[in-house]
């Protein structure tokens, strides 16, 4: 016997090499990480002051070219800069929210479906008043009350994400529970608490983390209709949402406006589903080749 | 002596899997012959190629991933690989017909039983709705169950009930040949005895041949006539009731007796067969028992060992039993 | 002087559902002696899956006492319960279902240890597990793999491991084999028997196998929608049963060789609902020799011949 074998692996390397033998998850993280690096890097590659926010009407509404990659807008900026800055704000606003509905909105929808009964009702009733009222107005009412910023932003539309993971943690929950695992968990003295979150919820990652990817472009959408209706991000500071409102007037004539803004959006969605999808995979040690 | 009919006469059959982790090899030439209204008990553990054989029997093995790759099937008289597809829709349910595992799964739940049998007799006998509404309800008194209740859906019925309701299904167009899939391993024992002397006596009253596919030497030695044992895809011994139960000769079927509770003698220990199941990816080479067998030689390792004929109605597939091997079973003679 | 090592007072537990109370588990009494296997049969919905989880108190029981080693289990606090969890245990039905697919052999091992602290290092910890699984017989380069790629013989080992962890005085064994093939089957039930001998372990042996039960316990209980029908040492109640619904279990069985078929007893219909139970004998709907008054009356478990306790109005007639 090899001491080599017996060793334990870490869990997290393991699913490290799953995932990278997944292609498709691979290309979604690199999307990710350059995205990531472009935000983090974003005043090193377009100045803000000079770029994004001067305007310089005798370049209004270019097309792309070699000075201005992605051309300009109505005001003369470059798009390209606009994106590269107005990434930090999309893609923290789709990170930090999606945490906290996945924190407030899992843990509850674990605890209803595990308790079920009284805390089940007593929550999901909770949850279907948020429910009732439309995410957006929800998010509105919010920003309002709290006041512009950003950080009231994230919160807003992670209050009103909240039912959605809610609802589904506690389904995925009350699929598990009943399993026999969970019982010979109880049997040797684990307590609940231990049992909702080292049993039950690592097998219900599947539903979490496409609910968790497709939050964060919804996020980023709702992001963009506060600041279209002025409560999210204000002019002149970038947004992707904000661009891809404000260019639609000009759709047909600068279709580039509403092109790359639109264009950012998709993929850094696209690059959340494929390393979401792979990562809900590398997480399962049943479908290890 | 005359000539002995068969209802079935399976040839050297083989049927392959190619799945991803590998080509599954789930029955390597396997004959069998059941006699007109007789039954053949097939035993085996999982994964020893019964169920295999029984879909082969109505050419229901899945393609791809499964394949046939040789042997043939003949069915009064015609090997059922030249049929066509059509012409074997209407063999399915009339002349052969299965009993699966699980009543709970093998009926529709939105349909009312009654319309479920009567779907059967439609499709391969010229009557209509109504006619066929009534026969059902006859079937269904004939399995026990009042005919009234042909209108209720299988929810409202017990697993027992279930099990009649599937057998009343399989047996209302006369097939000759039933197989039944371990019918009984998902009641519980009072009323698999039921279930059993049901089965038995329908079988007899209608001269139906069956093949009981089960794991339990308990129910073969009591509905069957004549046994094969499965392992790995082959039949290792084939015999009458009395071979193989009083003249034991292939150490899997020693194996499989020596893991039963005596129920007689309790304080006997159980001599359980070493090991797993080979795995069906990476069989292994010469006899497929050998890692396993306590006899176990050199040679067995390598040579495939050939059906051996003990006397006219036994056979056994062990080196122990062929010229100048030099395995012994122990003390056995061989 | 015997050495009791768990008593069962009446327990009782009942189910609350849309259709009514389910009476899961009726009046249930026994004694356990340290060392000895008491082995529960009866057939699906008769409530002996529920009678151990009980006793574990998996399910709270509703009324009845749990007394292990002298102790009325069923009103302490769940902190003590967690740490006589060490000492009672259970193995599960269902091999496939009872291990969590996202956990490696050896965390589902060192769980208890884990959770119980029983070790103070790591190391310590990894030696324990190792030294478990060579005892239920797996090999040690199967510590990183997942259940899912074992067949049910080993996930079953995996289970037993797990259970011995905490060094129990009792286990109740809940269906261990009814998933395997025999040659397996056999492989596990040896293990058992073996583990017992050499622990002295105390166990509980629910099973619908009669035959396996024979072989397994020195003493067995018969249920039937959730009562005791009787109770008898093995040999007495194999010998000679007196209930008919124990006569008509025992002729059911299929025996597996030759000339010994005996006279089948079928019993008519089905098992009933355990819910909202009709006054009287339980069995009475099915039983060949029900007269009115089984119909009305229930009858208690008295011992007929020593040792020998029967549940039926008539059981001196049989």
């Amino acid at each position: 016997m090899s001491a080599e074998r017996t060793k334990k692996r870490s869990m997290a390397v393991e699913i490290w090499q799953r995932l990278l033998r997944n292609k498709m998850a691979m290309l979604g993280l690199v999307i990710l990480v350059a995205l990531a690096l472009s935000a983090v890097f974003a005043d090193v590659i377009a100045d803000y002051d000079t770029k994004v926010v001067a305007q310089n009407i005798s370049e209004r509404l270019q097309g792309p070219s070699a000075a201005h990659w992605f051309g300009t807008d109505e005001f003369g900026r470059d798009i390209f800069a606009r994106i590269v800055h107005g990434g930090r704000v999309s893609l923290v606003v789709g990170l930090i929210s999606v945490s906290v509905s996945l924190l407030v909105g899992g843990s509850l929808g674990a605890f209803a479906g595990f308790y079920g009964g009284r805390v089940d009702n007593v929550i999901m009733r909770v949850m279907d008043v948020f429910l009732a009222v439309p995410s957006i107005l929800l998010a509105i009412t919010i920003v309002a009350a709290l006041g512009t910023n950003l950080v009231n932003v994230m919160l807003a539309i992670g209050v009103s994400n909240t039912p959605n993971f809610a609802r589904i943690v506690r389904a995925a929950v009350m699929g598990v529970k009943d399993q026999e695992f969970v019982e010979s968990a109880r049997a040797i003295g684990t307590s609940n608490t231990e049992i909702i979150f080292r049993e039950i919820l690592p097998n219900c990652m599947a539903p979490i983390i496409v609910q968790s990817t497709l939050s964060v472009a919804s996020a980023i959408l709702s992001t963009a209709s506060l600041s279209f209706i002025g409560l999210g991000v204000q002019p002149p500071d970038p947004e992707w949402g904000a661009m891809l409102s404000s260019g639609r007037n000009f759709l047909r004539d600068a279709m580039h406006l509403t092109l790359f803004p639109g264009l950012a959006i998709v993929v850094t969605i696209l690059a959340l589903n494929l390393l979401g999808d792979g990562l809900r995979d590398a997480l399962d040690p049943r479908l290890k080749q | 002596m005359a000539e002995k009919q068969y209802c079935i006469d399976i040839k050297d059959l083989a049927v392959k899997f190619t799945t991803m982790d590998g080509v599954v090899h789930a029955i390597n030439g396997v004959d069998l012959k059941i006699e007109k209204g007789k039954t053949l008990g097939l035993v085996g553990e999982t994964g020893a190629g019964k169920t295999t054989t029984a879909l082969s029997i109505l050419r229901l093995i899945p393609n791809p991933p499964g394949e046939i790759t040789s042997g043939t099937i003949v069915l009064e008289e015609k090997n059922i690989f030249e049929y066509t597809e059509k012409e074997m829709e209407a063999i399915r349910g009339k002349q052969v017909s299965m009993i699966f595992q699980d009543p709970m799964t093998s009926l529709n739940p939105v349909m009312t039983v009654g319309d479920q049998i009567a779907e059967v007799i439609q499709l391969h006998e010229n009557v209509d709705a109504k006619g066929a509404l009534e026969k059902a309800k006859e079937m269904l008194e004939m399995v026990g169950i009042p005919g009234n209740r042909a209108g209720e859906y299988p929810h409202q019925f017990s697993g027992g009930m279930k099990q009649r309701v599937i057998i009343a299904m399989a047996l209302v167009c006369n097939p000759h040949l039933l197989i039944a899939d371990e019918p009984t391993t998902a009641l519980d024992v009072t009323i698999q005895a039921q279930v059993l002397d049901l089965m038995q006596k329908l079988k007899e009253k209608y001269g139906t041949s069956m093949l009981m596919i089960t794991h339990d030497l308990g129910i073969v030695a009591e509905v069957c006539d004549e046994v094969s044992i499965m392992y790995a895809g082959r039949i290792v011994e084939h015999g009458t009731l009395e071979d193989i139960f009083n003249r034991t000769s292939h150490p899997y079927t020693e194996g499989l007796f020596g893991s039963l509770p005596n129920i007689e003698k309790r304080e006997e220990e159980l001599k359980p067969i070493p090991g797993l199941m080979p795995d069906p990816t990476n069989l292994p080479a010469g006899c497929p028992f050998h890692p396993r067998c306590v006899y176990c030689q050199e040679i067995c390792k390598s040579r495939v060992p050939a059906q051996t004929h003990l006397s006219d109605t036994h056979t056994v597939a062990c080196l122990a039993y062929e010229e100048g091997t030099g395995v012994s079973l122990g003390g056995k003679h061989s | 002087m015997s050495d009791v090592l768990l008593e069962v007072k009446n327990l009782t537990k009942y189910f609350e559902t849309p259709a009514g109370t389910l009476h899961a588990v009726d009046g249930l009494t026994f004694r356990l002696e340290r060392g000895k296997t008491l082995g529960v049969v009866g057939e699906s919905g008769c409530g002996k899956s529920t009678t151990g989880r009980a006793i574990l108190r998996l399910h709270e029981p509703t009324s009845g006492e749990v007394i292990f080693e002298g102790r009325d289990i069923t009103g302490i606090s769940q902190k003590e319960m967690t740490r006589l969890r060490t000492e009672m245990q259970m193995i599960f039905q269902d091999p496939f279902a009872s291990l969590n697919p996202r956990k490696t052999v050896s965390e589902i091992i060192a769980e208890p240890l884990r959770l119980h602290k029983m070790f103070k290092n790591k190391k310590e910890q990894e030696k324990r597990v190792l030294e478990l699984m060579e005892l239920v017989g797996l090999s040690e380069r199967l510590v990183n793999t997942y259940p899912h790629e074992l067949d049910g013989g080993r996930r079953q080992r995996i289970g037993i491991a797990r259970a011995l962890a905490m060094k129990p005085k009792f286990i109740v064994c809940d269906e261990p084999v009814s998933a395997l093939d025999v040659s397996i089957q056999a492989q596990i039930l040896n293990l058992l028997k073996n583990l017992q001998k050499e622990f002295g372990l105390t166990y509980m042996f629910i099973t619908h196998d009669l035959s396996v039960v024979n072989y397994f316990s020195d003493e067995i209980v018969v249920m039937y929608l959730g009562k005791v029908v009787e109770h008898a040492s093995s040999e007495d109640l194999f010998a000679h049963p007196i209930h008919p619904y124990t006569k008509a279990l025992l002729s059911a069985i299929p025996i597996p060789s030759l000339g010994a078929r005996k006279e089948r007893i079928l019993l008519k219909g089905e098992i009933t609902s355990p819910i909202n139970p009709k006054p009287g004998c339980r069995f009475a709907p099915r039983c060949e020799y029900a007269q009115p008054c089984c119909f009305e009356q229930s009858p208690e478990l008295k011992e007929q011949e020593p040792n020998h306790f029967v549940s039926c109005h008539f059981s001196d007639k049989f």
